[in-house]
């Protein structure tokens, strides 16, 4: 091929640069879950220290560590699943009904076997996955947008366990069953700290080491791109909407036992907001596509430790709602602030809109950087003229700025007078 | 008092650092036709939604009859009597035919609320002129383009314009269409309207212009009457060169049939399509925009599938009923629309490459990025992208070598036939000049490469065989191209249903 | 297929009327006149709440905070006015009105001006104002004793024999008809939910419009939480949960497009009527009120399905005609 002026080797060349890395969006988060720590260690040391307390944190906090993992996959999609409580709630259901003594499969008078129990519970993440994949269904090949379908399937997954229990909840779970979402392995370790390590592992693996969690991202920032690929965005959709069911369904076991070894169709509302809120603060976009698997991991131990802290502060369950929003809210507004957004609005404000007054200011500014670092320069060697020539660069820059100054304003002015002339001009 | 209706003098803008125009110079004179002309991204949307005021420019001045002016927004210029008819016409589509018209100067009746009944008899009075068909209660969406254009215009002639703006009106429009709509123009010149008028085609310049300006990569290049210049002037005005020796010279030997498109059809775009493509053969499919090149293309590579008739592959008949499959028989497509069907701009370049075909560095169910990236950088090389880095994010390249990317991503498999939806569009000369050899080079190691093109220099230079179509049908076939001229492209492109057989 | 909007609220119609007659059949207690206006009486919030999420899914955003500012607003002129008997009720009513739109213009700045996207913003500003709910209240329950006659007045009075929420309800809805199809603001909102280029070329601010949207539906969110509040003359902190889900339910069903620019008035308040139907229906049958969350939600996705299917299919007929040019 003739152009043979080509030499590009194309490889990746910025290495590991220390510096990028602490300022990394996960690295920010766990500076703050550092700073949560060391203000509880601070002002309530006895308390921190204490047996279990740190443990009865985590156990309490990662109540929503499942859902997290599944949401970061639908967000990256660029879609949304507000009924995962509701899917929860239901399968938490079918696996209290398997184990009713009503139902047969368990003899009255006894507790029921591991072998039952883990029948119970395999059929209640498959309940909750057959709901993710309605979802799935809806969304991908109905084409319905995801915020409406699931917010309807949240009333009707709901709305099921209602018809089924009423207004009564469920309580027939063995009291082993309802300890599981508190216990420590040797007394330390907490097991669903464990459990939510290590699926964070697998789901780590998933989305960065995957064709599968390729596509996620293809199909979350490009979805025409993605056909136009050869990828099935429908089967990806579908996929990861029945993994969401999945992770409602494993939710379901650590979410009974929290809750005394009980269901009932009212519990767990806004355990969705917390699970997307938990996404956001690690950083996944709810546009789709952009996000990683840590921060959400982090974020959810953030969460876990603010709720403890404000507990502790004496604000009440209810109130926290505030601070979730607000933390939402203000998550992704600080994402949407970019070099762009804070350039615009230094145009706007400071330049009055005037490209020309920017483009001056932009100049003289890196002009007098230039200087000023040839001052430095001169400061540091020696040259006989050394005072005389630092002086005259500094009348220089005072020159330059002056320049800049009178021009803007003049620019300013002409400007202002268009303004008015237009408007004048246009007022009937 | 100017000579000049309209005058723009050094007219900047710049869209977050990118300079969309640089210094333009624009003189219209009163009851004129002046072309706009250029090639795509030379800066001429940009250029008139200065002129209505939807963007400001930064700096540069605006003189209408001699006296300084700015807008501010699009309903200043609108007092001031310029309207623009919008190449994606700018419709409301669920909103009706009425509406549309009257959107930003609504009719009210004392007590301030709209009135319906008064704007549907005014929007009728202005229709009737142009068109007797178009029924103003219709929501716009329903109505085909060239019924929405004449809306468009009824909505310009509310606002009693002086000055209008049409951008690529002829675009896709039938011939008849464009008779009614050259006849229009006319009587709106000789009414005393001044119009710009923005086309690719000469045809239109011809006709219709005394005044033709041209525009290069975001700058002025010049103003010449349309009497004084000639094609081949032109042409250098507006790609910056002479247009001899642009292509490479053809060295692939021409084999045996690989795909054969059999009588397809698909309801509400084409109708009785056949050809077929040899191995080491460079096929054209042109027309004008909107002919349902595009979507037979579609069709064969399983976006959509065909209502009627058969693909053949090999001899063989095939069923594409996705994307997917079509990869898995051989069958590649480089989309019309790199951005927003070739790339994904948030990701690096290696995994854009690699995204059709990824399932080749799974070991041990992991993705194996080392391998991903050497194979795309060997990719790269060959097809000479001009990237510092694979891991950038291909928005950091320029168009041609975004192109080039999705290029790299068709050839990271083998393929027996590739479709190139207007591979060029867009992009720069010497860019265009590496795809077409990049395009030699495949039909050399045997590939049926199909190419959607609408350039007609670009069909006569590269092609080995040129397929035209017009309305969703194919109206002729050429095989001799050396023998071949525009001119008769042309009149294929333009034929008319009955005029045909 | 004169007019697929008319057609479709002929079919609403239709369904209303089979709705009633099968409720007839069922409970011939539910047909007396009595009972017809409390249907009315206890179902309008839903319709002043689906007025207003009207107003933003038109836009093409969507507010699921409603619920919980009608919340909000309720408790908070509820512990006003139990503080300050002596102040006429019809200030209550303004200061919901106001109050809800303050909320509005939160969610309108930070949807319009700060372009969050629609959902997550208003499920971020729903915890929080359900959350300021309870910190107004301080956990406390109002009953029917707490409530003065002059704050309820303006709910229950009755006037040629149906109470004054009823006839707000009736005026609002006209009211909102004659902005939405008659006058420049209204149809701005149709124009932004339609296409935001066109209206960018056209001269339409949309960042105001979004903005005014939401000013509206917060407006008449805290104008229905004074009335619930009323009306049922009870008060918590918890009141309403998922009423969003009943507007956004009608609105859908009367032939709003969740994707905005499409969608009538007329269609909304016989959305409404239908709803009302089947929820008062619902709780008439005994055993089926735990039907209902179920049913509701069924509804929604048979009538995002149907609009689907619809729209699907006036596709394909513009198709066929384009294809008998060719």
């Amino acid at each position: 091929m003739p152009g043979s002026n080509y030499d590009r080797d194309l490889t990746v060349k910025e290495g590991f640069n220390l510096k990028k890395f602490l300022v990394r969006w996960e690295m920010i988060l766990v500076y703050i879950l550092v700073l949560l720590n060391l203000i509880l260690i601070v002002f309530r040391t006895d308390l921190y220290f204490q047996a279990g307390t740190v443990q009865s944190i985590i156990n309490s906090g990662l109540d929503v560590s499942p859902l997290v993992l599944g949401m970061v996959f639908i967000l990256l999609l660029g879609d949304i699943d507000v009924s995962v409580a509701a899917q929860m709630i239901l399968g938490g259901t079918v696996t209290g009904l398997v184990i009713d003594p009503s139902m047969g499969l368990v003899p009255m008078e006894a507790p029921p076997s591991v072998g039952v129990i883990i029948l119970a519970v395999a059929l209640g993440i498959v309940s909750c996955m057959i709901c993710g994949a309605f979802n799935g269904i809806c969304v991908a090949y109905l084409k319905m947008p995801a915020v409406i379908t699931t917010i309807s399937t949240s009333m009707l997954f709901r709305g099921i366990v209602e018809i089924i229990l009423g207004e009564n909840s469920l309580k027939n779970f063995p009291s082993w069953y309802g300890n599981i979402g508190w216990y420590n392995i040797g007394g330390i370790l907490p097991l669903s700290m464990l459990l939510f390590l290590i699926m964070g592992a697998i789901f780590i693996f998933i989305l960065h080491r995957t064709t599968f969690g390729r596509k996620v991202y293809i199909v979350g920032n490009n979805p025409t791109c993605a056909t136009y690929s050869g990828i099935s965005v429908t089967g990806v959709k579908m996929q990861v909407f029945i993994l969401m069911g999945f992770m409602a369904g494993i939710e379901s076991i650590f979410f009974i036992g929290r809750m005394g070894g009980g269901v009932s169709s009212s519990m767990g509302t806004g355990y969705e907001m917390t699970a997307i809120a938990c996404a956001v603060l690690g950083g996944v976009s709810t546009n789709g596509g952009k996000g990683k698997m840590y921060g959400p991991i982090i974020a959810t131990f953030i969460m876990a430790f603010l709720t403890y802290t404000l507990g502790l502060l004496g604000v009440d369950p209810n109130t926290k709602k505030i601070f979730t929003g607000v933390i939402l809210i203000v998550t992704i507004l600080i994402s949407t602030i970019n070099r762009q957004m804070i350039k615009d609005i230094k145009l706007r404000l400071l330049y009055h809109s005037n490209k020309n007054i920017e483009a001056i200011h932009d100049r003289t500014a890196e002009a007098v950087k230039e200087m000023k670092a040839q001052i430095k320069e001169l400061q540091k060697g020696n040259a006989s003229d050394k005072a005389a020539q630092i002086k005259k660069l500094e009348d220089k820059i005072a020159a330059a700025q002056k320049e800049c100054e009178e021009k803007s304003a003049q620019w300013w002015a002409e400007q202002q007078a268009d303004a008015k002339k237009a408007k004048e001009r246009f007022a009937k | 008092m100017s000579d000049y209706i309209l005058e723009l003098k050094d007219v900047v803008k710049t869209f977050g650092g990118v300079r969309a125009l640089n210094g333009v110079h624009f003189q219209l004179k009163k009851g004129e036709i002046h072309a706009l002309m250029g090639e795509n991204g030379a800066g001429k949307s940009t250029f008139i939604k200065v002129i209505t005021g939807v963007h400001q420019p930064d700096s540069g001045t605006m003189l209408l009859e001699g006296e300084k002016i700015t807008f501010r927004n699009t309903a200043d210029s609108a007092k001031v009597g310029i309207a623009a008819i919008y190449q994606h016409v700018t419709s409301f589509p669920d909103l009706t035919v009425t509406e549309n018209i009257f959107m930003g100067q609504e009719i009210k009746n004392k007590f301030g609320f709209y009135d319906w009944k008064v704007m549907r008899q005014r929007a009728k009075e202005l229709i009737e002129p142009l068109s007797k068909e178009i029924d103003v209660n219709k929501p716009m969406g329903t109505l085909s383009v060239a019924a929405q254009q004449l809306v468009e215009i009824a909505k310009a002639l509310s606002r009693d314009a002086r000055i209008l703006i049409m951008d690529e009106p002829t675009a896709s429009l039938t011939r008849n269409e464009c008779l009614q709509l050259y006849r229009i123009a006319k009587e709106l010149r000789d009414k005393g309207v001044s119009i710009i008028f923005i086309t690719h085609r000469f045809e239109d310049m011809y006709e219709l212009a005394t005044r033709v300006t041209v525009f290069r990569d975001s700058t002025y290049v010049g103003t010449w009457g349309v009497d004084g210049i000639t094609n081949s002037d032109l042409v250098k005005a507006m790609v910056g060169r002479e247009l001899t020796a642009m292509y490479p010279e053809k060295t692939a030997k021409i084999g045996d049939v690989v795909l054969e498109v059999d009588n397809i059809s698909k309801e509400g775009y084409f109708k009785n399509v056949s050809f077929n493509v040899r191995r080491g053969e460079i096929l054209a499919l042109t027309g004008l925009v909107g002919a349902g090149r595009t979507e037979v293309c579609q069709n064969i590579y399983g976006i959509m599938t065909p209502d009627t008739g058969s693909i053949r592959l090999e001899g063989k008949e095939v069923h594409i009923k996705s994307p997917i499959d079509a990869l898995k028989l051989g069958i590649g497509l480089l989309p019309e629309n790199r951005q927003t069907q070739g790339l994904v701009n948030e990701l690096p370049i290696y995994q854009n490459v690699s995204s059709a075909t990824m399932k080749q560095f799974v070991k041990a169910g992991q993705l194996d990025v080392d391998a991903e990236m050497s194979n795309a950088i060997a990719l790269c090389k060959k097809i000479q992208l001009k990237a510092n880095d694979i891991t950038a994010p291909p928005s950091s390249l320029s168009g041609g070598n975004q192109q080039k990317v999705v290029v790299a991503k068709m050839l990271s498999s083998e393929q027996k036939v590739l479709i190139m939806d207007e591979p060029t569009k867009g992009i720069d000369v010497g860019a265009k000049y590496s795809i077409y050899e990049i395009m030699n080079d495949l039909a050399c190691k045997g590939y049926a490469i199909i190419m959607v093109s609408s350039e007609m220099p670009e069909v006569l230079g590269v092609a080995d065989r040129i397929v035209v179509m017009k309305s969703g049908r194919v109206t002729a076939e050429f095989t001799d191209v050396a023998g071949t001229s525009q001119e008769m492209i042309l009149e294929a492109s333009l034929k008319e249903k009955g005029g045909e057989k | 297929m004169k007019n697929l909007l008319k057609s479709r609220n002929t079919g609403l119609v239709l369904v209303l009327i089979i709705l009633l007659i099968v409720a007839r059949v069922v409970t011939p207690g539910m047909f007396t006149v009595g009972s017809m206006i409390s249907m009315l009486q206890n179902n309008t919030v839903y319709a002043l709440l689906a007025v207003g999420e009207m107003m933003v899914i038109l836009t093409g955003g969507i507010d699921i905070s409603i619920a919980s500012q009608l919340a909000f607003v309720g408790i908070t002129t509820t512990v006003l006015s139990t503080a300050n008997p002596g102040v006429p009720g019809i200030v209550w009513v303004l200061v919901g009105i106001l109050l809800g739109a303050v909320c509005g213009m939160i969610n309108g700045a930070l949807v319009g001006y700060l372009h969050m996207v629609p959902m997550i913003c208003t499920l971020g500003t729903m915890y929080i104002f359900r959350g300021l709910a309870f910190v107004v209240s301080g956990g406390q329950w109002w009953f029917a004793a707490d409530y003065l006659d002059s704050y309820r007045f303006w709910a229950i009075t009755k006037i040629a024999g149906i109470p004054l929420l009823v006839w707000f309800t009736i005026i609002i809805m006209i009211l909102a008809g004659l902005f939405l199809g008659y006058t420049a603001p209204g149809r701005r909102i149709y124009a932004i939910g339609t296409s935001r280029e066109s209206s960018a070329v056209a001269g339409v601010k949309e960042p105001a419009v979004t903005f005014y949207a939401f000013v509206i539906c917060g407006a008449l969110s805290g104008f229905s939480g004074m009335m619930y509040t009323a009306n049922y003359a009870i008060g918590y902190y918890g009141m309403a949960e998922s009423f969003e889900m009943t507007a956004i339910a009608i609105c859908v069903l009367g032939g709003v497009s969740i994707t905005g620019g499409k969608g009538r008035m007329d269609g909304v308040a016989i959305g409404a009527l239908i709803m009302a139907v089947v929820v008062y229906f619902i709780s008439m049958i005994p055993g089926m009120s735990v039907w209902q969350k179920a049913l509701q939600g069924g509804i929604i996705i048979v009538a995002v399905a149907i609009n689907y299917f619809t729209e699907r299919s006036a596709e394909k007929q513009a198709l066929k005609e384009r294809g008998a040019l060719i």
